[in-house]
């Protein structure tokens, strides 16, 4: 199932390193968007954080490969994992064939809920995807 | 990229070492501590994992343990392999936003295989670029390659095979094959290719070092200057040298997928398809498939390409039949007496084990379910 890479949905906030949180009050689930999903590629293993682990903004917290590329999870939000998707680790497809559904990655406690501010709306994160195709078409052009 | 890059060379180390220094390189970057990296290491004998992979799973240990080949694990995805002597390892180590640096995976894949296939080429070796992230020479792997990233480095190897030992290679790792034949050690053997058999006697390693150093050089653009470790990355190599010998790094808490072997000949009008298959069922996903049989394939190569395209593809039956019948026309293959659908299948025959009524091999084993 091919996914638009340009499907932004409204009601969540994200990252520029191509990750989605879903926040209420004092937790946010986290995964990767569609976009992202895109760039990485078909994704063939996934190693997420254990539950209890303290995670923080932007630092190394798993690892996601796909095409013989070991990539790292880097949270767009510092917390403590209160749940991860297991069924991802047994079969990362949900993460490419669903990134806002299934393919969620980890729900945190969050520890500094002022991180939200600094996350893009749906509109910006949509331009900032916009600029990075335009880059990719340049490069292609250019190779 | 920056115009001055370091050029490395660590000589011949063992597995740990080398693994180590990977990390510490990529680590030191990330940190800018140090110039965008080209990094030539040399190996003892090794089997190295990738990095999600279960050793138990991949390698065979005991053959390993009683003729003293090192085993360990990279940071990049991908799977096992056998390196000796007879291989040179290079490894460029960067910044992931610098100039020049795609950001898509696959045309960073296809920029840096580029890169290596001009060094190739000054040795007089036609290779080419095989997606996703091979380097071949007439459809035969001269070099496999990988990548990892920290911070906001990347590091992208891969080898070259200069003088291989392909029967070593099919002893130590877990191939899906359930027992060696000459035949089929032939067949493996014709799915890699070493410089000695392109030039017959391959230049000494301090030249296609050169001319490797030289090809990545024009396609990078950059100039290199030869360099040495840091002090501050040979702190660093001090401190990760024992994780990377420790069985904690080398086993890691690796999940152990199935990882069934397959198998099951399956007659066609025009011939027998042989296939031997590792199955990763918990992902749905064909990790490795080996095509053989009696039928003669339009072009030669044909097979071998078809056995990249189907590595790590989805084991669905919309997802391969729409796998195998595009790659039949992009690549004009012709079979007499084999249609797509044949070989479409066969693998279904191979990853369901139903012999549909056609005669299927013996060789099933499962090293998976524990």
């Amino acid at each position: 199932m091919q996914v638009d890479k340009r499907f932004v949905p409204e009601g969540l906030l994200y990252a520029r390193n191509d990750y989605w949180v879903k926040a209420t009050a004092d937790e946010a689930v986290i995964g990767l968007t569609a976009y992202g999903q895109d760039v990485t590629g078909d994704i063939l293993y996934l190693e997420l954080p254990p539950v209890g682990d303290s995670v923080s903004r932007g630092e190394d917290s798993g690892s996601i490969e796909s095409g013989k590329w070991v990539g790292r999870l880097l949270p767009p939000v510092t917390g403590t994992v209160l749940e991860r998707n297991s069924v991802l680790e047994e079969d990362p497809s949900g993460a490419n064939q669903d990134p806002y559904g299934v393919g969620w990655l980890i729900r945190v406690r969050l520890a500094d809920p002022s991180e939200l501010e600094v996350l893009l709306s749906p509109a910006a994160y949509r331009e900032w995807i916009e600029e990075q195709i335009r880059r990719e078409q340049e490069e292609e052009g250019a190779l | 990229m920056s115009d001055v890059w370091r050029l490395l060379d660590t000589g011949t180390q063992p597995a740990a070492n080398n693994m180590a220094l990977e990390r510490v390189i990529l680590d030191a970057r990330g940190r800018n501590l140090i110039p965008d990296t080209l990094h030539f290491l040399e190996f003892t004998p090794s089997v190295l994992v990738g990095y999600h992979q279960a050793v138990e799973l991949e390698v065979d240990e005991h053959y390993c343990r009683r003729h003293g080949i090192d085993i360990n694990r990279r940071i990049s995805g991908g799977g096992a392999i056998y390196v000796d002597q007879g291989v040179l390892g290079w490894e460029l180590v960067t910044g992931k936003d610098a100039p020049g640096i795609p950001g898509r995976l696959e045309e960073i894949y296809r920029l840096l295989c580029e890169a290596a296939i001009a060094g190739l080429e000054r040795l007089g070796v036609p290779a080419r670029f095989r997606p996703q992230n091979d380097i071949e020479v007439g459809g035969r792997k001269i070099s496999g390659t990988g990548g990892a990233e920290a911070g906001n480095a990347l590091i992208y190897h891969g080898t070259v095979l200069v003088d291989f030992d392909v029967e070593t290679m099919i002893k130590c790792l877990r191939l899906p094959i359930a027992k060696l034949g000459d035949k089929l050690i032939q067949s493996f053997k014709e799915r890699v290719i070493s410089l000695r058999e392109v030039l017959e006697t391959p230049p000494p390693m301090a030249v296609i070092k050169q001319q490797m150093a030289e090809g990545f050089a024009s396609v990078l653009g950059v100039r290199l200057e030869a360099g040495t470790l840091t002090g501050q990355e040979g702190e660093l190599l001090d401190q990760e040298l024992p994780r990377f010998q420790s069985d904690g790094w080398i086993r890691g808490p690796r999940r152990l997928q199935d990882n069934s072997l397959r198998a099951v000949d399956y007659k066609a009008p025009g011939g027998l398809i042989r296939i031997s298959l590792r199955l990763d069922q918990a992902r749905r996903r064909i990790k490795y498939a080996f095509i053989t049989g009696d039928f003669f394939a339009y072009p030669e190569r044909s097979i071998l390409d078809l056995e990249a395209t189907l590595k790590n593809v989805s084991s669905e039956p919309s997802v391969i039949l729409q796998t195998v019948r595009s790659f039949f026309t992009t690549h004009q293959v012709q079979i007499p007496g084999v249609e797509p659908d044949d070989f479409f299948h066969a693998l279904q025959a191979a990853i369901y084990q139903t012999g549909s009524g056609r005669k299927q091999s013996q060789a099933n084993e499962s090293f998976g379910g524990r």
